[in-house]
């Protein structure tokens, strides 16, 4: 690749006001406050964040920067202390099953089977067992596990226990993705590997991906957007467009155009982790 | 395959599961030699009739002796009963308190683990009512409830009761939010995350409660059969220890040891059946 074609990210604006109409998942002057008194935290402090159908949206941040925070409170996990969240128009009030959320790890159900597990979101959105069953068996089959249906989750590998959990989340074919940094607990080869199965089931499905992570190359390999945060409180501090989220080459990131968008964000959040880290050191 | 090649089975042999069976086979026999030891010295220190006693048979009698003991016991009973009504009474006045417990305990620790208020309702008096010794209150039991079988049942449950509900209420608290965010995320209602999360991921909790009752509950008999009483297991190694007869004390002890052994492996195998994801977050 020629150093010509090292043009840095091209900046977008996730809270400008015309996105907000057309927007799936509208965030408005969104704020979260833990405590009271003197033992007050402004985890987030009011954010505009619009998302539009189909977009893949990674957050990232320096850690305590209110990034989970942001997720917890589309998932409906916390009520806001302002502001609010609409989905498709609606207000978010509480968790519910058009939001469907992965975790980090440990939220899969050990007492179920696989099977169940994926299941488990139709079955308590009243769909009859048969058909969550049916569901849920072509779901395992989309992740590549449908061969372990009857296993329980401590039995599987930590990859494929994040695999069960996005096959579970999808389930219910909710309209938006909610991901909570899935793979920060996976070793280097399973999370590329993962990584490249995501992006293939987004390809195919184009489903809206809100992905909080505070790996820059996951975000500039995955996402389509990526939005940077400061540290606490937290805020969008700038947002880009990432090219890469469209490529064939496996090994994108070895290339001099990805080094210089990574370097262009390193450059942006080197500054608020070290703010962060004094935070914690002070606290 | 050559695995009918000696030399490759013998590494074969060595896979994990096969290294687990023999440690496995290794611990059961520390465990039967301990037993073993155990017996070697006290038939040792007792003479069993082969040598001079170190200790003397009124206090401690020799393990033939005891045996012989039983051996009478099983003939011709005791006081005027049968060794077996002894043993079956006492069950029946532990396994009534236990299952009040478990059958009252357990529902009660999970609402208070649920339910803030009933939680800050009935949390510190139970927590409160832990460290009286039970035996203290003996005298007023039996002023309150009578010298029937509701008395020494009511000795039993008291310190049985608080640690069931209490470790209830703790396994339920101790429930991993993710799992429960998780199942509202998937569109589980408040009943549908009781039911299908919080209660099987409370249940490693539970039966560990349960299982530390049981020895405590077989504990209480001898507290529940201290007086007003003309049977029970535990009365029987008491008035025995009055008449010196301290072969039968023995047997007496031994029973109790043998049924509350022998309960805990039974809930631990109904534990391991039902529980099998304990222990494996």
């Amino acid at each position: 690749m020629l150093r010509d074609d090292l043009i840095p990210l091209e900046p977008v604006a996730l809270d400008a006001p015309e996105r907000r109409t057309s927007a799936l998942l509208a965030i408005d002057q969104l704020g979260k406050t833990f405590g009271s008194g003197t033992g007050q935290v402004q985890a987030l402090s009011p954010t505009d964040l619009y998302v539009q159908e189909g977009d893949f949206l990674c957050v990232v941040g320096p850690s305590g920067c209110g990034k989970t925070t942001l997720l917890n409170l589309v998932a409906g996990f916390e009520r806001p202390s302002s502001g609010q969240v609409r989905l498709r128009g609606q207000p978010i009030t509480g968790p519910g099953a058009e939001r469907g959320v992965v975790f980090q790890q440990g939220a899969l159900f050990n007492w179920m089977t696989v099977l169940e597990n994926v299941a488990f979101g139709p079955r308590a959105c009243g769909v009859n067992p048969e058909a969550a069953r049916q569901r849920a068996r072509q779901l395992l089959q989309m992740v590549g596990l449908d061969s372990f249906a009857d296993k329980y989750p401590y039995q599987l590998s930590g990859g494929m226990q994040q695999r069960v959990g996005i096959a579970r989340a999808l389930a219910n074919e909710p309209g938006i993705l909610l991901m909570d940094e899935p793979f920060a607990a996976l070793d280097q080869q399973t999370r590329e590997l993962l990584q490249e199965e995501i992006r293939n089931i987004w390809r195919r499905e184009r489903k809206t991906v809100l992905w909080i992570t505070h790996s820059i190359d996951e975000a500039l390999f995955l996402a389509t957007h990526i939005a940077v945060m400061t540290a606490r409180p937290g805020r969008i501090k700038a947002a880009f467009r990432s090219p890469f989220n469209e490529t064939e080459d496996p090994l994108v990131a070895a290339t001099p155009a990805f080094t210089a968008a990574k370097r262009q964000i390193v450059e942006l959040l080197r500054g608020e982790s070290r703010q962060a880290q004094a935070q914690e050191t002070a606290a | 395959m050559s695995t009918n090649r000696p030399e490759v089975s013998a590494v074969e042999a060595l896979d994990e599961d096969t290294l687990h069976r023999r440690e496995d086979r290794r611990d059961r026999w520390l465990t039967v030699g301990t037993f073993a030891s155990l017996l070697g010295l006290w038939a040792a220190v007792t003479g069993s009739g082969l040598w001079e006693p170190l200790i003397k048979p009124l206090f401690l009698p020799s393990p033939v002796a005891v045996w012989e003991a039983l051996l009478r016991l099983i003939e011709q009973g005791y006081q005027g009963r049968s060794l077996g009504h002894h043993v079956g009474v006492s069950f029946q006045r532990f396994a009534t308190a236990f299952s009040f417990c478990v059958l009252i305990g357990v529902p009660l620790g999970l609402l208070m683990g649920m339910h803030r208020p009933t939680r800050a309702v009935l949390e510190p008096p139970i927590q409160a009512i832990r460290p009286i010794p039970k035996l203290a209150l003996l005298p007023l039991f039996l002023i309150w409830f009578g010298i029937g079988n509701l008395s020494k049942i009511v000795v039993i449950a008291a310190p049985v009761f608080p640690l069931i509900a209490i470790s209830a209420m703790q396994a339920v608290r101790s429930v991993s939010t993710r799992k429960i965010q998780a199942a509202q995320a998937l569109g589980a209602s408040a009943w549908v995350v009781f039911w299908r999360v919080v209660l099987p991921a409370s249940l490693p909790g539970i039966f560990t409660g349960i299982r530390v009752s049981i020895s405590l509950g077989v504990t209480m008999l001898v507290g529940a059969e201290l007086t007003a009483t003309s049977d029970g297991i535990a009365w029987m190694a008491l008035t025995a220890a009055e008449y010196l007869s301290t072969d039968i004390v023995l047997v007496g002890v031994l029973i109790m040891a043998t049924m509350g052994y022998s309960l805990d492996r039974l809930v631990r195998a109904i534990e391991t059946r039902v529980v099998h994801w304990s222990g494996k977050d």
